[in-house]
């Protein structure tokens, strides 16, 4: 039987879309339901706002100066 | 529409008097303070922006012709100039007078006002009304009392009290024995002190002269214009506080003994009791040293900074210890030279390196007329001692404070250097050398003055305040951008890169957080960055630039090399080896580009180098970098029509290096100089041409990365180098014995993938054109010989 799932489009840098993945292999594979290519990826609708919540603890976590923050454009 | 304008104005107006009460209350602890920084960090909270500036003036109403002046004054010592006001020449000629240069960027300059710089504004010959009129004169708003205060406190407290060195023994000096007095009341002063007897030592004062500088006009003797000499005057602590100088002359002076070892604590102290002693030599008038003969050549001509430069260390006829900062390529040496030949006595240089021992000498050669014979460079492999009275000696820091058993003959050197006078120190490079390690040679050597020089005061722990006690207060420092606008120093354009990380390095990078090195050799090789890379030394090759390349992580250094096929040199290089590639790099069309790890930061002169990039830097050095573009200011090309040299750092995006990066330029970007930041360059996804192009290949890179060892991924360390030693925010592992899970076939090599060697190494390829066949190189020198003779016949 098909099963569908509702997702949203995830157009980031490839720099970003690294740390999605490091985050969704992480979890389970609980966001991610399809890589697309370098810049964009399929995500769970309903995981998206978690998503972003734990990327953006990862960039402060990760990156020493949160003031240059990175053109991340999340749609 | 003006009205609507006005009616900004009036609300800006507003803002200004906002809390004008509340200021005054709370600047009233200020007073007591020695020094304006600790003061209190007011903000205004008018707008969004202003917590920035942790310094505002807005509670000062501007006076009413404020568009012409080009300067405001801080409460806590900083002024803020504009560089495009009409007065702007001459407020900076005064500024630099009485402040000490913060940053100077195109249309703003900062200064800052200390204890230091108002001393030595002093000396100069500016007095205290001067100095508070032409502040006010410069000003926007009218002075606050405070900073008023702060300078009537800080001129008329120094110059009181003086440490000299009598016969290798140091002596605390004034005119007054009121203040020595209450000096000795100190603790720990007192405990200091040498001589067990209760007076005094008298004696009568000596009388100050007028000194020219070697090397200028005034030498030259075509004007003789009396410089003025203030006279230090007792004057009772309170005061001075309202009055000002008084004129009268004393003829005695009252002195007494401390004991050489507590030197530093002595002067310490007297900061903190708000009397700082004064280190001056007053050479003419010293008797007990034999004189030099040295004097520049008359082809010698200093450039006009140097000049000011030396005339703050010589203001009225004396020698002051201190620091003089110039930028790399500037002429250090020769103002170190001059200053010898001012004071005439005999000198001590202390250098970083051997090989800068070797420069130092024939810079002295080179510019002065002092007999060859009376130069001794004092080294490990040299250890001769001057034969005549006086002479010049030239070592290094680590041979004068070794702490291990030396050998005869160079005890016995070191027994010379303990055992006798200097007039001056020369410390090059003075911000390397570790407090600890200074304070050693201050104990060994009796030195009259001390002249420190740098090209960046700059360290990333705080310890260059140190260097104020060690060596004196910051006399100079050389402005950048007017150097290299008048053609001292080549105009670079600064410009960083931001390359994108390949997804597979950043997965990479991401996993691997606590593994320092492996972090660094994936942010370096990252193969965006090794293409920008690649992309930028074709680029300049084409324009006919001689390229260097800094990395200094050597692994990356070595694959980079490899790769690219261009000679490289870091710590292991062997040194014949090193000197051929440099010639090559320098003489031969061939060889345009080299890669250089660490070693390459300060002890190599290149000035045929016109094109800097960096792929990986010591973290947030802020010396680091100033030194790597020292490297091409002295760009030998930099007085053509319309040249520029480039400097790139290429930094891998949403890294760590982003950070270091604006780290790392916050000293340039001080001295005026702006960065340009290149998000892509233009074509470069267009080309197939370049390394690892293809996915395949990029794995193959981050593959090798992976299962290289922690050891090979290490920083490199250098001897010598105070510089690598420091940290800045990690740590690094300690080498040592190390035990690993591995397998036996790794030990015999049976895991690499393939015994065939990948990158020819450029540096084989690059030896000299030695003919090796015996037979050829027979005939070759016969040919030769032949010919000679045959124009010698002729």
């Amino acid at each position: 039987m098909v099963k569908a799932v509702r997702g949203t489009l995830v157009k980031c840098d490839a720099s970003i879309k690294a740390m999605l993945v490091d985050i969704d292999s992480k979890n389970n594979n609980d966001f991610i339901i399809e890589e697309l290519d370098e810049e964009h990826m399929l995500v769970k609708e309903t995981k998206v706002n978690a998503l972003k919540n734990r990327l953006q603890q990862m960039m402060k976590d990760r990156l020493k100066d949160p003031t240059i923050d990175e053109d991340s454009g999340k749609e | 529409m003006p009205p609507k304008r006005k009616a900004q104005a009036a609300a800006e107006g507003e803002d200004m008097d906002w809390d004008d009460n509340e200021s005054l209350s709370e600047y009233e602890d200020l007073k007591d303070a020695f020094t304006m920084h600790t003061t209190s960090k007011k903000v205004h909270k008018t707008d969004a922006a202003s917590f920035i500036f942790r310094h505002d003036n807005l509670d000062q109403p501007l006076k009413p012709d404020a568009a012409t002046r080009p300067l405001w004054v801080n409460n806590d010592g900083r002024i803020i100039m504009e560089s495009f006001s009409p007065l702007f020449d001459e407020a900076q000629d005064f500024l630099i007078n009485i402040a000490e240069p913060v940053s100077r960027v195109s249309r703003m300059h900062e200064y800052a006002l200390t204890a230091h710089s108002l001393f030595a504004a002093v000396s100069v010959g500016h007095s205290t009304k001067e100095i508070v009129d032409r502040l006010e004169r410069y000003s926007k708003a009218s002075l606050s009392p405070d900073v008023v205060g702060f300078i009537r406190k800080s001129t008329g407290s120094f110059g009181k009290a003086k440490i000299v060195l009598k016969k290798t023994l140091s002596y605390i000096e004034s005119d007054d024995p009121e203040i020595l007095q209450r000096l000795l009341r100190d603790p720990v002063i007192a405990s200091c002190r040498a001589d067990n007897t209760q007076g005094l030592i008298q004696e009568a004062a000596p009388k100050i002269g007028v000194m020219a500088i070697p090397g200028t006009k005034m030498a030259a003797g075509a004007t003789q214009v009396a410089a003025q000499a203030e006279p230090q005057a007792p004057v009772d602590m309170i005061t001075a506080l309202r009055e000002e100088d008084d004129d009268d002359d004393v003829a005695q002076i009252h002195s007494f003994q401390i004991r050489s070892e507590t030197r530093e604590e002595v002067i310490k102290q007297c900061q903190k009791l708000g009397l700082p002693l004064t280190e001056e030599y007053d050479f003419n008038n010293d008797e007990v040293n034999a004189n030099l003969d040295i004097d520049l050549k008359p082809h010698a001509q200093i450039r006009y900074y140097q000049e000011k430069a030396l005339s703050k260390m010589f203001s009225n006829s004396r020698a002051r210890s201190g620091i003089i900062v110039l930028p790399c390529g500037a002429g250090k040496t020769l103002v170190g030279i001059t200053a010898a030949c001012g004071v005439k006595k005999s000198v001590l240089v202390l250098c970083t390196s051997a090989m800068s021992v070797v420069q130092w000498r024939s810079e002295f050669i080179k510019w002065s007329n002092i007999n060859p014979d009376d130069i001794a460079c004092f080294t490990a492999e040299n250890k001769a001692v001057f034969h005549g009275n006086a002479g010049i000696l030239i070592t290094t820091y680590a041979m004068i404070t070794q702490a291990r058993a030396r050998s005869y003959d160079s005890q016995k050197a070191m027994d010379f250097i303990q055992g006798r006078e200097w007039g001056l120190l020369i410390a090059d490079e003075v911000h390397v050398v570790p407090a600890k390690m200074f304070k050693r040679v201050t104990y060994a050597v009796a030195s009259h003055s001390k002249l420190g020089l740098t090209a960046t005061l700059l360290r990333e722990d705080d310890k260059i305040g140190d260097l104020n006690f060690l060596v004196g207060p910051k006399l100079y420092e050389a402005n950048w951008q007017e150097l290299s606008e008048q053609g001292h120093i080549a105009k670079v354009q600064c410009a960083e890169v931001w390359c994108q990380m390949t997804p597979e390095f950043y997965t990479e990078w991401l996993k691997s957080s606590g593994q320092v090195n492996k972090k660094i050799v994936l942010t370096s090789l990252n193969p965006r960055k090794f293409q920008a890379c690649q992309y930028l030394i074709e680029y300049h090759e084409k324009r006919g630039d001689k390229i260097i390349i800094f990395s200094d992580n050597v692994f990356a250094l070595q694959k980079y090399a490899l790769t690219l096929g261009k000679a490289y040199i870091y710590g292991g290089t062997p040194q014949n080896e090193r000197m051929r590639i440099l010639e090559n790099f320098q003489h031969n069309p061939e060889v345009n580009t080299i890669f250089l790890s660490k070693i390459g930061d300060t002890s190599l002169d290149l000035p045929e180098a016109t094109c800097l990039i960096q792929i990986s830097s010591h973290f947030g050095s802020r010396r680091q970098e100033a030194q790597r573009l020292g490297r091409i200011l002295r760009a030998k090309r930099r007085n053509d029509e319309g040249f520029n040299a480039f400097f790139y750092t290429l930094v891998s995006k949403d890294t760590d290096e982003i950070y270091y990066a604006s780290k790392r330029q916050a000293f340039l970007v001080d001295q005026g100089y702006a960065f340009k930041v290149i998000t892509r360059l233009e074509g470069l996804d267009q080309r197939k041409d370049l390394a690892f192009f293809s996915p395949q290949e990029r794995r193959e890179l981050l593959m090798e990365i992976c299962l290289a060892k922690d050891a090979d991924m290490e920083t490199e360390r250098i001897d010598g180098d105070a510089f690598g030693m420091m940290k800045a925010g990690t740590k690094m592992k300690n080498k040592g014995a190390r035990r690993t899970a591995g397998t036996l076939s790794e030990l015999s090599g049976g895991q690499d993938m393939a015994y065939v060697e990948y990158g020819r190494n450029r540096n084989k390829e690059i030896k000299g054109k030695v003919i090796k066949n015996n037979f050829l190189r027979k005939l070759n020198s016969s040919a030769t010989n032949a010919k000679k003779k045959a124009a010698g016949g002729g």
